[in-house]
């Protein structure tokens, strides 16, 4: 062996820029959830906006967004797959310095567009909203991310890819698609372009992006983190990895067709809604799957709860995952989705996953990570029991708040008189609507501290010390040589 | 002594839960009564409470969504609260036979007994909070019913590896699971009632 393929075997996993993808993804957490919060309080006393345009209720509820996804969601999801594909492939990080660029690069389109979108730059498409000079940056830092983490795999001394690593490649592979199609367009202005695609396609085509953003960033990409953390955590192996392979596939196949329930009696063909609404309904299959694997796993890991509060937060992010898993698939049915499109079923459906899987199996992570990043226990087990309640507690309320306005919301505009028009105005159903936007709020609220909470121990976990330094295991032939020959 | 060799009356038995939760649990897991006796005794009574209660508040006040009264004819009433009453008996017996079922896994007690004895327990509180459905406010009943639901909750999480006998993680693991069955059960209720909304079927507003 010479001494560089040595140094290069020795050389410790790149794990600084875990901790700096971690510490930021909960920066953009606490000043995500902030500006929903304040968008929250917004609907219940309008006058908060206090006249100015970059504190309207359209432009908040816009940086909350695309900070909890973007900045907290995928800051999570790129540090996390940083940590695991080093350690399932056995080799430290791909291009190091490629994967800082990336780092920088991502925090600064956050900055930036946050910024942008406050204010009033708009793309006019939902989740797709900053404008092209971000769409192409995103593209090239997201292509960088892809050269990293599939260089790492490329050189990996373990012959199979495990499960979570397929997942996160789906994600890059998938979302780096949806991204660069959906937003083409042309550019009047540095602050302003316009959709390539006219009318009714540019409709299927952003809700072929939203719908797969929701599956391959929020659904995929947080089981990539699903399936690597949760058997480090359990101790235990997943318990059935060729459910996982079946499951995966199952997953990308079904997953790219359902986009067109969200626009439903539209003016798009039918039989596209009618596909929509199968694959949809297809869907729940694969996605149940996986949460079998992930709760029967954990079940054989159940004397770890007495110790670990981690693994509390991922076995109620397996139900939050079901529930809203299953909740999807029905509200794509048509006739459930005349009632509840529109209404805040639907924001209490994507909060139940936004907060209840997406939060929460972060959260887990991070809970799991951090300690052995810093080499020293967690701060304060009793904190995170805390933040554990708190964001219980914040979530349940927030869905049980939106289903009973969004039932009221249906009923009331479902209501017609003796004439055949409806018997209430949108400003009596909105007005009707104020108490639960207070409960709401008081759910956001809730959730929040539990966030702020988890920063004060993660960072106290963390106060004074370095990321430790790992190596790889060296083995005498490694796994991969022995399999497929090549020393 | 709650653990005296004369068994009590299930109502009260069950009515512990609000006042004395430890104490009602312990009885529960030391002396759990037979399947009969739970249904008959206390499952029966408190599932006629919530329908009765809406049955009366609908009735006299209307539904009150944050906009005029909306009031429906009596037989129309009337049909929704006997639905409501036997959706409550399935959703009961059903959680029971999952529970039983989950048992298995998670290293608990396979009675159907104790299965139903602590479906009964956990849902004692809601029974007993529906009485704010004599005012069938949509927000009044969610603000009163959503710390109901929490005590609810602290019953299953506590009560699950008493009443099972099971070790606490365990019950953690098998409570949590039950919360995503019922959780899933009441989603499919919603979808069920949009469906049969769009086909038509559901209540005539009176005019």
């Amino acid at each position: 062996m010479t001494i560089q393929t040595k140094a290069r075997l020795t050389a410790p996993y790149e794990d600084r820029i875990v901790t700096a993808f971690t510490a930021c993804s909960i920066v953009w957490a606490i000043l995500g959830m902030t500006a929903g919060v304040y968008a929250a309080a917004e609907l219940v006393w309008p006058q908060l906006n206090f006249g100015l345009p970059w504190l309207s209720f359209g432009r908040i509820r816009t940086a909350h967004t695309n900070l909890v996804l973007f900045g907290f969601g995928v800051s999570a999801l790129i540090g996390t797959s940083f940590y695991s594909v080093q350690r399932t492939s056995h080799v430290r990080l791909f291009a190091p310095w490629l994967a800082w660029s990336v780092f920088y690069a991502w925090q600064l389109a956050i900055v930036l567009g946050a910024w942008s979108l406050l204010a009033g730059w708009n793309g006019g498409k939902e989740y797709a909203e900053l404008e092209w000079p971000f769409d192409i940056a995103i593209t090239v830092a997201w292509l960088a991310y892809a050269v990293v983490f599939f260089g790492t795999i490329a050189r990996r001394k373990i012959a199979p890819i495990y499960i979570s690593n397929w997942f996160y490649g789906s994600l890059i592979i998938v979302v780096a698609m949806l991204h660069v199609v959906n937003n083409l367009a042309l550019p009047a202005t540095l602050g302003k372009s316009y959709s390539l695609f006219p009318g009714a396609q540019d409709a299927i085509v952003q809700w072929w992006y939203g719908h797969n953003a929701v599956g391959f960033l929020l659904t995929g990409g947080f089981l990539g983190m699903l399936y690597y953390f949760l058997p480090k955590q359990a101790e235990q192996p997943i318990w059935s990895y060729r459910l996982s392979i079946v499951a995966f596939w199952a997953f990308v196949y079904s997953y790219i067709w359902a986009g067109p329930h969200h626009l439903h009696y539209t003016a798009i063909p039918e039989w596209v809604q009618s596909l929509g609404v199968v694959m949809s309904l297809v869907l729940l299959a694969p996605s149940w799957a996986t949460m079998i694997n992930g709760v029967m796993t954990v079940s054989n890991a159940w004397q770890k709860l007495r110790t670990d509060p981690a693994l509390k937060f991922i076995v109620l992010a397996l139900v939050f995952y079901g529930l809203a898993t299953f909740e999807g698939p029905m509200m794509a049915i048509r006739s459930v989705n005349v009632m509840s499109h529109f209404t805040e079923w639907t924001i209490g459906h994507v909060h139940s996953g936004a907060l209840g899987w997406n939060a929460m199996i972060t959260f887990g992570t991070f809970y799991f990570l951090v300690p052995r990043l810093a080499g020293r226990p967690l701060h304060s087990v009793q904190l995170a029991n805390m933040h554990f309640w708190l964001a219980l507690t914040g979530t349940l309320l927030y869905i049980l708040s939106m289903w009973a306005a969004g039932l009221s919301q249906s009923l009331l505009w479902l209501s017609l008189d003796d004439l055949g028009a409806v018997r209430y105005s949108f400003v009596d159903v909105m007005r009707a609507m104020a108490p639960y936007y207070l409960l709401r709020l008081l759910a956001g609220i809730l959730f929040l501290i539990g966030t702020v909470l988890m920063a004060v121990n993660l960072l106290r976990t963390f106060a004074g010390v370095r990321t430790v330094e790992v190596a790889p295991p060296i083995l005498a032939t490694t796994h991969r040589e022995a399999t497929v020959g090549t020393s | 002594m709650l653990s005296s060799a004369t068994p009590r009356a299930p109502l009260r038995q069950f009515g512990a839960a609000l006042l004395a939760p430890y104490a009602a649990m312990a009885d529960l897991g030391e002396h759990p009564p037979s399947s009969a006796r739970v249904f008959f005794g206390a499952a029966l009574w408190l599932g006629l409470c919530p329908p009765l209660f809406a049955f009366v508040g609908t009735t006299v006040f209307g539904w009150r969504l944050g906009v005029d009264p909306i009031f429906l004819p009596r037989s129309t009433v009337a049909a929704i609260s006997a639905a409501y009453f036997a959706l409550l008996l399935v959703g009961l017996l059903s959680t029971a036979v999952v529970a039983r079922w989950m048992a298995v896994t998670y290293g608990a007690d396979t009675s159907f007994s104790r299965c139903l004895a602590l479906v009964t327990l956990v849902g004692t509180p809601l029974a007993v909070g529906s009485v704010v459905h004599l005012y069938p406010d949509a927000y009044l009943n969610l603000v009163v019913l959503v710390p109901t639901l929490s005590w609810s909750m602290f019953l299953l999480y506590r009560g699950l590896p008493i009443v099972l006998k099971t070790d606490p993680a365990r019950g953690m693991l098998m409570a949590s699971s039950l919360i995503a069955y019922v959780l899933i059960s009441w989603v499919t209720l919603l979808c069920v009632t949009a469906v049969l909304w769009g086909l038509g079927i559901g209540p005539r507003i009176a005019t």
